[in-house]
């Protein structure tokens, strides 16, 4: 291991401790279906939005989803839970280690990528996506949250639908 | 296949098109027999949106059916559409779904080709120090790229592989024109795509496209939100034989909650929930045509769909990948002059749309499931009665399937069925 890596391994910031726990309580948390806590880990102003790297690519900026404030994940929640139909199922996120991309007083840029399984309930599995968050996180109330999180998806095709968030 | 062996294939019912053999969703051979007498058939098929080529070189990848197609920009400006298969072996000639070249040339065995689909020169042609190279039988003018004929109209591009297909203003009738006209009527500015895997035959996606009578049924979220209610004024308006329609509906002339709410509905049971978007940005919406029709679906007969949701617009195309599996694939637009308003606008509706839409959700997964309650009724067929027999509209209603009967007319016509 090369001193530099050293100097990364052992120069984690409390924030970029704190950033990495929020990611992996994020994946946890829509894992566990727990999708009416997905709001609380945004800020009030918080952008959340599913693109492709095809769009992202071609400088395109059209959404598979887009929400850029806490209301409206809220709205998404509502929709999911109360109107939209789909085939129930869950996800199964794997995620890689986060590397910080941008540190400023403000925020913090991050950047992780996941691969997500679905299952639906009679059992049959999809490696349904694989892609990367870049997120910026800031401090807000004493609490880590998602300023912004885009979710980059390596494949522009989806099967079938996305009802549950990234 | 003559239409002796196609009368086998499938024995449509004696009522007409108000029953659809559910055969017709599930056998390998009627998939084959599509793949020629329509895809390859006397249709006019979506390639792609000028917007996507501005310039001499620009290319994008379409399908047709099963049948690889490049759409390109020549030197000249216009564009044109090749197959996408040398004359040679077979190679596909482009591999990336879009990109931007100065002539075809295989990877294989460099056989080069100009835009017009001539074949211009192939490697050692003349074979190496005078020996070998092409047969004397074999001419560069007889092989040439297969071309199809296209028709350009206000930025969207059609293209046809057979000699028999009739002019596209006849194909689709002068209410479809016009609509496009609309829709279409400035410079478009490409906002993005994406697509869908479907599970499940490429009709059951269109025939969804073209039933109003679900839209606020099976999307909840129409219905709740007052998107789109059947109580609202609107109409179905046909194309030429009926094949292609158009579905519409106004803005605020909505009476309907009565109805709603005393029906047997599930979107009038979520009212219950207190339902209501906290976030009120995404129904912030414009007449972008100054005549209060806030949605417009149109299809063009056999897998077309030009997108009028309010502000939110896209073109969408279905294509066939097998019996149980199709890809829709789809392209968001605005207009070149749009203001940021309009854009941000634009982009926030989209929600509505695509794989997560709140709207088009259902549209993914429903033809599955009715693929997975057909399975083992071949024998069967669909009920398709609502607004009588016919393909007549009826005025001022969207209460019927009449488009669904059309869509069925033109199938019957092209599979001899």
């Amino acid at each position: 291991m090369s001193e530099s890596d050293l100097m990364y391994r052992s120069a984690l910031s409390d924030r970029e401790v704190q950033a990495r726990r929020l990611i992996a309580d994020y994946a946890d948390t829509i894992d566990d279906g727990m999708l009416s806590d997905w709001p609380k880990y945004f800020t009030h102003d918080g952008i959340y939005r599913i693109t492709t790297r095809q769009n992202e690519a071609a400088k395109m900026p059209l959404s598979i989803m887009l929400c850029d404030n806490q209301a409206m994940l809220y709205d998404r929640v509502e929709a999911i839970e109360h109107a939209n139909i789909f085939e129930p199922h869950v996800y199964r996120h794997i995620l890689s280690d986060s590397r910080t991309v941008e540190v400023t007083d403000d925020y913090l840029g991050v950047a992780t990528s996941f691969s997500c399984v679905r299952t639906m309930l009679d059992g049959r599995m999809t490696l349904f996506a694989a892609g990367r968050y870049v997120d910026r996180i800031v401090l807000e109330e004493g609490q880590c949250r998602f300023r912004s999180r885009t979710v980059i998806l390596d494949s522009s095709r989806i099967d079938t639908l996305i009802a549950i968030p990234l | 296949m003559t239409s002796a062996m196609e009368e086998k294939l499938i024995r449509w019912p004696e009522e007409g098109v108000r029953r659809i053999p559910y055969a017709v969703y599930s056998s390998q051979e009627v998939f084959e027999a599509e793949q020629k007498a329509i895809f390859r058939g006397p249709i006019w098929h979506f390639l792609g949106l000028e917007a996507q080529i501005p310039e001499p070189g620009c290319y994008v990848l379409a399908q047709m059916g099963e049948v690889p197609v490049i759409l390109l920009r020549r030197k000249d400006g216009s564009v044109g559409a090749l197959v996408n298969r040398c004359s040679h072996k077979g190679t596909p000639l482009v591999f990336l779904p879009a990109g931007k070249i100065d002539r075809f040339m295989c990877i294989y065995h460099n056989w080069c080709f100009d835009f017009e689909g001539n074949m211009t020169s192939a490697a050692f042609e003349r074979g190496v120090r005078g020996k070998g190279g092409m047969a004397s039988t074999f001419k560069k003018e007889d092989n040439g790229l297969q071309k199809l004929r296209v028709h350009s109209i206000c930025g969207l591009v059609f293209g046809t592989l057979s000699d028999e297909t009739p002019p596209f203003e006849e194909y689709v009738g002068p209410e479809l024109i016009a609509n496009i006209q609309r829709v279409c009527a400035k410079p478009l500015r490409i906002l993005g795509q994406y697509s869908q895997t479907l599970p499940s035959n490429w009709k059951l996606y269109i025939e969804n496209v073209k039933d109003p009578y679900h839209a606020s049924i099976l999307h909840a979220f129409n219905g709740v939100m007052k998107q789109d209610r059947l109580t609202m004024e609107g109409g179905i308006t046909m194309g030429s034989r009926g094949w292609s329609h158009i579905s519409y509906s106004k803005m605020s002339t909505d009476g309907g909650d009565e109805v709603y709410a005393s029906g047997d509905l599930r979107s009038a049971e979520i009212t219950a929930y207190g339902f209501g978007l906290r976030d009120k940005s995404m129904t912030d919406v414009w007449d972008d045509f100054g005549d209060r029709i806030s949605m417009t679906i149109q299809t063009i007969f056999p897998n077309f769909v030009l997108q009028q949701l309010r502000n939110c617009l896209a073109v969408r195309t279905v294509v066939p990948k097998g019996t149980h599996e199709s890809e829709l694939r789809w392209i968001a637009f605005g207009y070149e002059d749009d203001d940021e308003r309009k854009l941000n606008g634009r982009l926030k509706q989209s929600n509505m749309m695509g794989p997560a839409g709140l709207i088009a959700m259902e549209d993914g997964m429903i033809g599955g499931l009715v693929q997975q309650g057909i399975a083992g009724s071949l024998d069967k067929a669909a009920v398709i009665e609502m607004g009588g027999h016919g393909i007549e509209p009826i005025p001022g209603s969207r209460v019927s399937e009449g488009s669904v009967r059309g869509f069925w007319t033109g199938y019957r016509a092209l599979m001899g069925f």
